[in-house]
Formats: C-alpha cells, sequence, structure tokens
C-alpha cells in the first residue's frame, strides 16, 4: 500500500502544482493591463492625482511578486482583497453566491447521475439498434446546443406554455427546500440535459471498449448468463472510466453554471463574475476565476485518483 | 373523428401493411409500433397531439429525402475515388453537408439575401411579422430576418478564423515539437497542460476583462485557449510517424525539420487533423456563441446570433419563439459539423464497434 500512497500523494502534488501555476497566471494577467488598474478603473476622469492615490490605495506602488504573495495567502485564507466598484470586501460579495451556485451544481449532479450512467450502459448494451440510433443523435443535438437554448426552451415550454416551474430562479434565505428545489428545477433540469448528453456518450463508450475485450467473449463462449456477464466480469473493470466519467462531467457543469445562471438570474458566482467582467472589477474577476479554476482542476485530480484506486494497472506505470 | 385522425391512422396502418408485405421488418415494427403508440397519444392528447407527430414526421422525411438528393448530386459532381466514399456516407453526414453548405451560401452572399441592411431600422420595436419582414422586428425595430442572414456571416466568420488561427498555433507547434523533441517539447507541453487546466469559458471571461473585446482580441484569446487540444493531439499522432523508418532515411538523406514536416508527416497525419478541425470549430463556435451571449463578443450594431438571443430574451416570456431561431441556428450548424466528423473520424479510423 505504500506504493499506492505515494502514487497518490504524487498526483496530488502535481495538481497542487497546477494550481499554483494557475494562480500565477490569473494574477498576472491582470498585470498586462496596459496602464495599469487605477488608469483602467479611472478612465476618463483620471488626473495624475486621483491615479497616485488610488495606486497607494490599492497597494499599486509595491513590487508585483509582494502584491502576488500577499493575494495568495489572503486567497488561501478565504480573503480575496475590497471589491473595486463598491469597496465592500470580495468574500462577502460572493460568499453566499458560491454556495448557490454549489447547490444549483449538486442539484444537476444528483439527478443527472444516475440517469445518464444507467442510460449509458443501456444503450451500450443495445448497441447499433434503432434505440442506440435515436439515443445518438439526442445526445448530439444536446452537446451541440449553446446552454442558453435549452434554458429558452424549458422556458418556454415548462413556464410560459404551461406555467409549471417559475422561469426565475430568485432565492430568499426563508424558502424550505421543496420550496427551494421548485424554484431551482429549471436551471438544474438544463444542466441535466448538457451533462447527461455527455456523459451517456462517455459511459457508452467506455463500456462498448469493455465489452470487446477478450476475457468477457471468453466468459460469454463458456455460457455464463448475460446478467452475469454484467455484473461479475464487466462491473468491476467498469468502475475506474466510469468514476473518470463523473468527475470530469462535475468539472463541465462547473462551466456550464456560468451561462445558465445568467439565462435564470440565479444569483450564483457564475452572474457575479459576468457582472465584474462587464464592470471591469478585478479583484472578484480574479477571485471567481481563482474559485472555478480549483474547483475544476480538483475534479480532475479526483478523477485521476479515482482511476489509480479503482485500477490495479495504473499503480504500475511501464 | 375529423377526416385528419381517419387519414392519419388509415395511412399509418397501411403503410405498416406494406412494409409487412413487402418483409421489411424493422420499417414495419417501427410504423406499427408508432401506430401503437398513436393510439395512447391520441386518447390523452388529441388531435393537436397526433398534429405534432405528424409535423414531426413529415420534417424527419424532409430531412431524409433533402440528405439522400444531396448526397446523390455530391456523389454525381465529385471526381471518381471520392464519389466512392461518398456513396457509404451516412444519410446524417449528407445532412450535415447539407446544412454546412446552406450557411455558407447564406454567409456568402448575405447582402443580396437578406432584404434589409443588417443596422437598418425599418420599424417599431417589436414589430410583429408582415409582408416586408418575415420574422417582425428585433428591439430596435431592425428585421430579425435580415440580422440572422448576416449572423451567418459574422458569427461563423468570427469563429472560422479563431479556429484557423488555433489549428495553426497548435499545429505548427505539435509538429515542431515532435520533430525537435527535447526542451521545446517539454515547455509546448507544460504550457498547454496549463492553459487546459482553467476551464474555456473562465478563461476567456478573464482575459477579455483585461483585454476589452474587440474582434482581434477575441480571435486572439479563443485561438490560444484551443490550441493546447490541437496541440496535443498533432504531438501524438506526428510522435507515430517520426520514429518510422522512412522520417530516419530523410534525415539521412540530409533533409531539413520543415522538409519533414511538410512532406513526410503532414501528408500522413492529414485526416485525422482534418476531423479535429470539425470539432475544434464546434468548441470556439460554442464559446463565442456563449461569449456574445454575455454581450462580451461582437459588439453591436454588428449582427450576430449570441446577443441577439439575449436582446431578444423578453419576448419568450410572451410565448414567442423568434429569439430562438438564432439560437437553433447555432445549435444546428453544430450538429451538422458533428455528424460530419462523426462520419470522417469512422472512415478514418476505422473505428467499427463491433
Amino acid at each position: 500500500m505504500g506504493d499506492l500512497t505515494r502514487l497518490v500523494l504524487k498526483r496530488l502534488g502535481l495538481g497542487l502544482l497546477t494550481l499554483l501555476v494557475v494562480s500565477i497566471l490569473i494574477f498576472f494577467a491582470v498585470e498586462l493591463l496596459p496602464g495599469d488598474i487605477a488608469e483602467a478603473v479611472l478612465g476618463q476622469s483620471a488626473t495624475p492625482e486621483t491615479v497616485a492615490e488610488m495606486r497607494r490605495q490599492l497597494g499599486l506602488d509595491q513590487p508585483a511578486v509582494w502584491r502576488y504573495l500577499q493575494w495568495l495567502g489572503g486567497a488561501v485564507q478565504g480573503d480575496f482583497g475590497v471589491s473595486l466598484v463598491s469597496g465592500e470586501p470580495v468574500s462577502e460579495a460572493i460568499g453566499d453566491r458560491f454556495v448557490n451556485t454549489l447547490f444549483l451544481a449538486a442539484y444537476a449532479a444528483v439527478i443527472a447521475v444516475p440517469i445518464s450512467i444507467i442510460l449509458g450502459v443501456t444503450v451500450a448494451l443495445l448497441r447499433n439498434t434503432l434505440f442506440d440510433r435515436v439515443a445518438n443523435v439526442l445526445t448530439l443535438t444536446s452537446i451541440s446546443s449553446p446552454e442558453f437554448f435549452l434554458g429558452y426552451i424549458l422556458i418556454l415550454f415548462l413556464a410560459v406554455k404551461t406555467n409549471m416551474f417559475p422561469a426565475i430562479a430568485s432565492l430568499s434565505s426563508d424558502m424550505s427546500l421543496s420550496e427551494l428545489l421548485n424554484r431551482t428545477f429549471l436551471p438544474a433540469l438544463t444542466l441535466v440535459l448538457v451533462v447527461t448528453a455527455h456523459m451517456m456518450r462517455m459511459t457508452r463508450a467506455a463500456i462498448i471498449n469493455l465489452l470487446a475485450s477478450p476475457y468477457i467473449e471468453m466468459a460469454r463462449l463458456k455460457g455464463t448468463p448475460p446478467w452475469k456477464v454484467i455484473v461479475k466480469h464487466a462491473l468491476p473493470n467498469a468502475w475506474a472510466p466510469i468514476i473518470n466519467v463523473i468527475a470530469l462531467n462535475l468539472a463541465y457543469l462547473i462551466t456550464g453554471v456560468v451561462l445558465v445562471e445568467v439565462v435564470f438570474v440565479y444569483p450564483g458566482i457564475g452572474q457575479a463574475l459576468v457582472d465584474a467582467v462587464a464592470k471591469r472589477d478585478f479583484p472578484i474577476v480574479q477571485a471567481c476565476c481563482l474559485i472555478f479554476a480549483a474547483t475544476f482542476i480538483l475534479l480532475n485530480l479526483a478523477a485521476d485518483v479515482g482511476a489509480i484506486l479503482t485500477n490495479p494497472r495504473l499503480r504500475h506505470p511501464k | 373523428m375529423s377526416v385528419f385522425v381517419i387519414g392519419y391512422y388509415a395511412a399509418l396502418i397501411a403503410a405498416s401493411c406494406l412494409a409487412a408485405y413487402f418483409n421489411y421488418r424493422r420499417t414495419f415494427m417501427l410504423l406499427f409500433s408508432l401506430t401503437l403508440v398513436s393510439f395512447v397519444l391520441g386518447i390523452i392528447g388529441g388531435t393537436p397531439a397526433l398534429r405534432v407527430v405528424t409535423i414531426f414526421a413529415g420534417a424527419l422525411a424532409l430531412a431524409v429525402g433533402t440528405s439522400y438528393a444531396f448526397k446523390e448530386f455530391l456523389v454525381q459532381i465529385a471526381r471518381p475515388n471520392l464519389a466512392k466514399e461518398l456513396r457509404t456516407a451516412p444519410l446524417t453526414a449528407s445532412f450535415g453537408m447539407f446544412v454546412i453548405f446552406t450557411y455558407a451560401i447564406a454567409g456568402i452572399f448575405a447582402p443580396v439575401i437578406a432584404p434589409h441592411g443588417e443596422a437598418e431600422v425599418i420599424a417599431s420595436a417589436f414589430a410583429p411579422p408582415d409582408a416586408n419582414m418575415l420574422l417582425g422586428a428585433d428591439q430596435l425595430g431592425r428585421d430579425v430576418f435580415s440580422r440572422i442572414i448576416y449572423g451567418a456571416r459574422n458569427t461563423v466568420g468570427l469563429a472560422l478564423t479563431a479556429t484557423i488561427l488555433a489549428f495553426l498555433m497548435g499545429a505548427l507547434a505539435g509538429l515542431l515539437a515532435a520533430v525537435k523533441g527535447g526542451w521545446f517539447d517539454q515547455i509546448m507541453g507544460r504550457a498547454a497542460d496549463v492553459i487546459m487546466s482553467v476551464p474555456s469559458l473562465i478563461f476567456a471571461l478573464l482575459m477579455l476583462s483585461i483585454f476589452g473585446t474587440s474582434l482581434v482580441v477575441i480571435v486572439i484569446v479563443v485561438a490560444v485557449i484551443y490550441s493546447p487540444r490541437v496541440f496535443r493531439l498533432t504531438r501524438a499522432v506526428a510522435g507515430n510517424i517520426v520514429v518510422m523508418d522512412y522520417i530516419e532515411a530523410a534525415k539521412l538523406r540530409g533533409e531539413g525539420d520543415w522538409y519533414l514536416i511538410r512532406r513526410e508527416i503532414l501528408p500522413n497525419s492529414m485526416s485525422p487533423l482534418i476531423a479535429e478541425f470539425g470539432l475544434e470549430f464546434c468548441f470556439v463556435f460554442l464559446l463565442i456563441a456563449g461569449l456574445s451571449f454575455l454581450g462580451l463578443g461582437i459588439q453591436p450594431p454588428t449582427a450576430d446570433w449570441g446577443s441577439m438571443v439575449r436582446e431578444n430574451a423578453t419576448l419568450i416570456s410572451f410565448g414567442d419563439i423568434t429569439p430562438l431561431i438564432p439560437a437553433a441556428a447555432i445549435a444546428l450548424l453544430t450538429v451538422a459539423v458533428n455528424f460530419v466528423v462523426d462520419w470522417m473520424l469512422f472512415r478514418s479510423s476505422g473505428l467499427k464497434e463491433h
């Protein structure tokens, strides 16, 4: 087992390193601004005095590396600095929103994961039948549609024409859980549609790959009943690709959430990011980007570690 | 029982009988199960449900017919060995080619096809459709139909430019990395890892917030975000070719790197690269559509599908589907490209799933 821990630790270290490099990228990208933040924010109203005053307030008179270290140190403790527009701390502005976004993503994941795994395995078993072909065209269409297209179609049919769910996901803190689930159903469903399509295709490909391997054919030839081939022979080897598929698609949810939040006016971190980009509120942009990138890297890491844990062959790289 | 309902069931049953008589087993199963489903649907949803099924089936038949005819057309005009390939193409692929062809025509001849200019205000805001305006007017009173046609030129053109740039950068770096190896390969590989570890939309938002949203910036940013994908594929494909004996022979002959790339490696890695170009286009197109939906893409008054959806989204709450048409146009083109890419991948890799 010592071997295994070392492998996992090595992968974790690599993930941490990637995160560090990405944080450097996010911080120093803003340094590339023509002029600097103070000039960009003040814009037309910039006089030499106001620019100098703002630089002093933001600490821009200190060297960039020092500011980066301070920023990173704060970010690790959840302090992302102060918003340039409103002047309030960034962590307060996006804290609740981050929870909302996590809620939405979790809601979508809880629905999407079981459905897509079951459907993916089903289409893999029924491959090259009419059902498989139809599923192929439908999932391809769903993947190819921009998230806002699916979102507005759902609004049109489920909110405007039939009035079953609210079109705008306005939240307040004193709502009951069922009310909350009802309010956020449409954005969650949009995410479910996109992610399910991705997951189904990836599960299908993984299972078909597996079913083509010689040992499955051997099991079939010696007369094992089909359900037993699946449960006893195929499934243990299928966990690795399935875990991989789940983690990768949860990572995909993270980006999908930005567009969906804007469509449904959902008070999440994606919406905050888009607003901050329009207003050029760099501390918020940096904080949101870092959070999104960290989640993305973490989930990719989870996919790799999951694969290492469930597939002994990966523990002995040639 | 209206004439429509009677005709509907009569047609279905007659078609199933014909299929059964001529021993088309799968067609029969399809038609007859549709008949059985229609009984249930007819009871639950009444005539409207059956009408929806008819319209849907009609649209499907039209699409199948068009793609079949277009395929035959392509087979007729193509050179002999290309025609042989095309003959084996599935209908989805020829449907994709037909759609791409239509978009290309719309984009190239936009000023001729569109009845009005893209920024021309001709009516009051949100005016309903009339003889002059096929789809009505948008929030400023511009003709929606003309703007959709111009959008084919602007949105697709932008995506295509970004894809080509991404492809040139990624493929060149990949080929050089495969040929040179060593530190160049290492640096490029690590840089690609870092770029790919940030979600593309997030990365694009970060860069656009810094550099502003001019067209040049969008093209470069999107190209940088998606070039690592091309880099990895090219590096992998070319890496397999570089170890071949004929490359060794060419090196011994004293050929330079550039000759190796151009005359030995590129011709042998063309087909996966072309398929990748299609896939890449889909990603870039969806990213650019997403950005312009967020108001960070092509700036007004230039017509653009993503921002058109956003600007007219209020109409949806009145049950009007006009704002969805540009979004559907984006989806349709992406599906079409995917269909063609699927066929190309199948052809080039012999990916036969049996």
